[in-house]
């Protein structure tokens, strides 16, 4: 268990890490896409590479960020029955759920999308417009994004076992994101 | 041995059961969707090729311009609920209401509908308008119940007027333009907006003693401050309202970058309230405002070329002609002074940090109910889900008018327990098709969802709406006073709903009033999105609805 522990920790540390990647992209991604509108409007200068860079940055936002949000608990559920379960079934709840949904899923993506970063690797994909940016670095997130998460979902599994065992105190904070 | 036509039904149904037990729902619609998948590609009902499209589905979800802009307006929404914009409406339009009676539900509406025409998040305007306008209502006597009820239904405006994030979404599940969305919801916000203050009218009649004046010696602010207070909420707000709404409807800037200039404008205002705001970012930022102020004169006199005698149409262009470039230098110089202040302050760097880790979170959640729904959508299609609920629904009695009554009390039940996104993402896609079948205009279709779900914010005890208002409402208030005070407000939203239904003409007639300035024909200079040509073409192309190939 303690290993197991100690795994997950490392797994927490390694996504959070990457998700503070992923706020940056919010920011970056917003104002290079005003600072493209700026340029464009006043000078009439505008490039291909400075549109494609934005939705880049959105993949790299979504597919790094989406672990740290699992790690938050911030993926949203629907409520209705799990808000009124006691702890310990919330917490048979996320196992159940860990085991035969999100890990099963998150493999399978992992598994299908990797041909499509790998081909884009082999051919050296370039985007078809004009001064287009290179785009295995975009189609990479789809499968790294998919492998993190099953990790993520791994060490929510662990730490949800060590909570039901009592090896960790129960936390198990739920609240709808903010919209 | 299942038979084909059984899958889908079993599809379906192990998807509300899954969703029920309360895992996260993304992760629910992706392992239905795969194991059904498996299933049928088992009994050879599709291909395994199928499935491989999946990648490509996720690549185009993520490649999709919209869709950028939730992230942009999630961020604005998050830096302005900080930056104190509201609480200035508030109180300026609250003492300025004030004395008549019903006076501060005026001014919750009007600054709800404000707030909303800025950004798109309902928490950030419940929030503010509950910290601020609901003491102030219990101090003079309000009924608690609609005092609640106004706040909480005041702040899912935001959800209808442009720019709201479920127009976005709609837009994209339903394939057409934001900017159509956008033009097309106006009319149904206006209605709502009289229909609100409507029912303030009606009940300072009905009831006075709910809804009694504040006595003027109470108020703080007289003449000229009040005014001044007032214009110190309302002049920044319009000046965002047209980076935002402006720029889209004059075909200046695509939604999405409307809503990173909007965040950039949000950044400036934080910057601007607080009052660590250096004496050298101030002269920067007057001398930025000044120049902006004189380029956007000719510009708006060359937007009207019709009214304007040939003269000034030809003074403006030479000004713009000389002047343009080095007067937007100077503008853009003083930008960048004023956004530099807001790394150098430190609460303001914190606050945008903060602002855009939440935004991470949601863009996350959000995308990711997306790319789970679309997994599901796509098996429940090659096991021709689509013809099964098609031929449900257009099994109904009364055809177009008996499956819009039927979709609507469906989705308005749905709201009890799924928020929007949920309901856009999983079941509009599913209701879309039918209802382009039945010759239903999909715009109006979408706003007339919108409108609905808006009821899911202020459905008691699951409301969103309700939950916020909740969370910061003083002791005093029971939470029973603010379900029971939601009601009427969802029963006005109903009426609502009835209204949109009986006359389309309300979302449609400003479509085609906006032909000469066509939102749709947004387009970048420079020869771009070639790319949703070429590699979304599934995703980017309005969806066409039809099955895909299988074995």
């Amino acid at each position: 268990m303690k290993s197991l522990l100690a795994l997950s920790r490392v797994i927490d540390a390694m996504n959070e890490r990457l998700s503070y990647i992923a706020n940056w992209l919010v920011m970056l991604s917003c104002l290079i896409s005003a600072g493209n509108a700026f340029s464009r409007y006043a000078f009439g200068a505008s490039s291909n590479a400075w549109l494609e860079i934005q939705w880049y940055m959105f993949a790299g936002m979504v597919m790094l960020g989406t672990s740290y949000t699992l790690k938050k608990n911030e993926h949203v559920r629907v409520d209705i029955v799990f808000s009124n379960l006691n702890t310990r079934r919330q917490i048979g709840v996320d196992i159940f759920g860990a085991i035969f949904f999100l890990l099963p899923a998150t493999l399978i993506m992992a598994y299908l999308s990797w041909p499509i970063f790998h081909n884009s690797w082999v051919e050296n994909e370039v985007s078809t417009n004009a001064g287009g940016l290179t785009r295995w670095p975009v189609k990479i997130f789809i499968p790294l994004g998919f492998a993190l998460l099953s990790l993520q979902g791994f060490s929510e599994l662990i730490k949800r076992w060590a909570m039901l065992t009592g090896h960790m105190k129960a936390n198990l904070h739920y609240e709808r994101p903010l919209q | 041995m299942i038979s084909r036509e059984l899958m889908a039904p079993l599809m379906f149904g192990g998807l509300v059961v899954f969703m029920l037990i309360g895992y996260p729902v993304t992760f629910s619609l992706a392992a239905v969707g795969l194991f059904f998948g498996f299933i049928s590609i088992h009994l050879g009902f599709f291909d395994f090729i199928l499935l491989q499209a999946l990648p490509e589905r996720v690549y185009g979800i993520l490649s999709n311009d919209t869709l950028l802009a939730i992230p942009f307006f999630t961020l604005m929404g998050a830096i302005l609920e900080r930056c104190g914009l509201a609480e200035d409406l508030l109180d300026g339009l609250g003492q300025l209401f004030g004395p008549v009676r019903g006076g501060l539900g005026y001014a919750v509406i009007v600054v709800g509908a404000i707030l909303g025409a800025i950004t798109g998040t309902v928490a950030a305007s419940v929030i503010a308008m509950g910290l601020i306008s609901l003491p102030v209502m219990m101090r003079y006597g309000y009924d608690q119940r609609f005092a609640t009820g106004v706040i909480a239904a005041s702040g899912t405006i935001t959800q209808l007027i442009p720019p709201s994030l479920v127009l976005i979404v709609l837009a994209d599940v339903l394939g057409r333009s934001v900017g159509d969305m956008y033009a097309g919801a106006w009319g149904p916000s206006v209605v709502q907006v009289l229909l609100f203050s409507a029912y303030v009218l009606l009940v300072s009649f009905v009831k006075p003693e709910w809804v009694p004046g504040i006595p003027r010696e109470s108020l703080t602010l007289h003449g000229w401050p009040l005014v001044k207070k007032c214009l110190w909420g309302i002049v920044p707000s319009l000046v965002l309202i047209f980076l935002v709404l402006g720029t889209i409807f004059l075909g200046l800037a695509t939604p999405t970058e409307a809503g990173a200039m909007g965040t950039v404008g949000a950044i400036v205002l934080a910057v601007v309230h607080r009052p660590e705001f250096s004496k050298r970012a101030k002269i920067a930022f007057w001398i930025g405002a000044v120049a902006i102020t004189v380029i956007s004169v000719p510009e708006a006199l060359l937007l009207m070329p019709e009214a304007m005698p040939q003269v000034v149409l030809d003074a403006s262009t030479g000004f713009l002609a000389t002047f343009k470039t080095p007067l937007f230098i100077v503008f853009y110089a003083g930008l960048a002074m004023v956004m530099l202040e807001s790394v150098l302050i430190p609460t303001l760097r914190g606050l945008l940090a903060e602002a855009s880790r939440s935004t991470m979170r949601i863009t996350a959640m959000v995308i990711f109910i997306l790319i789970g729904s679309t997994i599901f959508t796509l098996v429940f299609r090659g096991v021709d889900g689509d013809l099964w609920i098609e031929h449900l629904l257009s099994g109904l009695p009364g055809g177009k008018v008996g499956f819009l009554i039927f979709v609507n009390v469906f989705v308005f039940f749905l709201a009890f327990f799924l928020d929007f996104f949920e309901i856009a993402f999983i079941i509009v896609p599913l209701l879309a098709p039918v209802a382009a079948k039945l010759g239903i205009d999909l715009i109006w279709f979408g706003v007339l969802l919108c409108v609905n779900m808006q009821t899911s914010f202020m459905h008691p005890p699951f409301g969103f709406a309700l939950f916020y208002l909740r969370s910061i409402a003083p002791k005093e208030i029971k939470s029973s006073a603010i379900y029971w005070g939601a009601i009427p407000w969802v029963v006005l939203q109903v009426i609502m709903v009835a209204i949109v239904i009986a006359w389309p003409g309300l979302v449609t007639a400003f479509l085609d009033k906006g032909n000469d300035v066509d939102p749709t024909k947004i387009k970048i200079e420079v020869p771009a999105s070639d790319y949703d040509k070429k590699e979304g073409a599934e995703e980017e192309a309005p969806p066409d609805f039809s099955t895909p190939e299988k074995k």
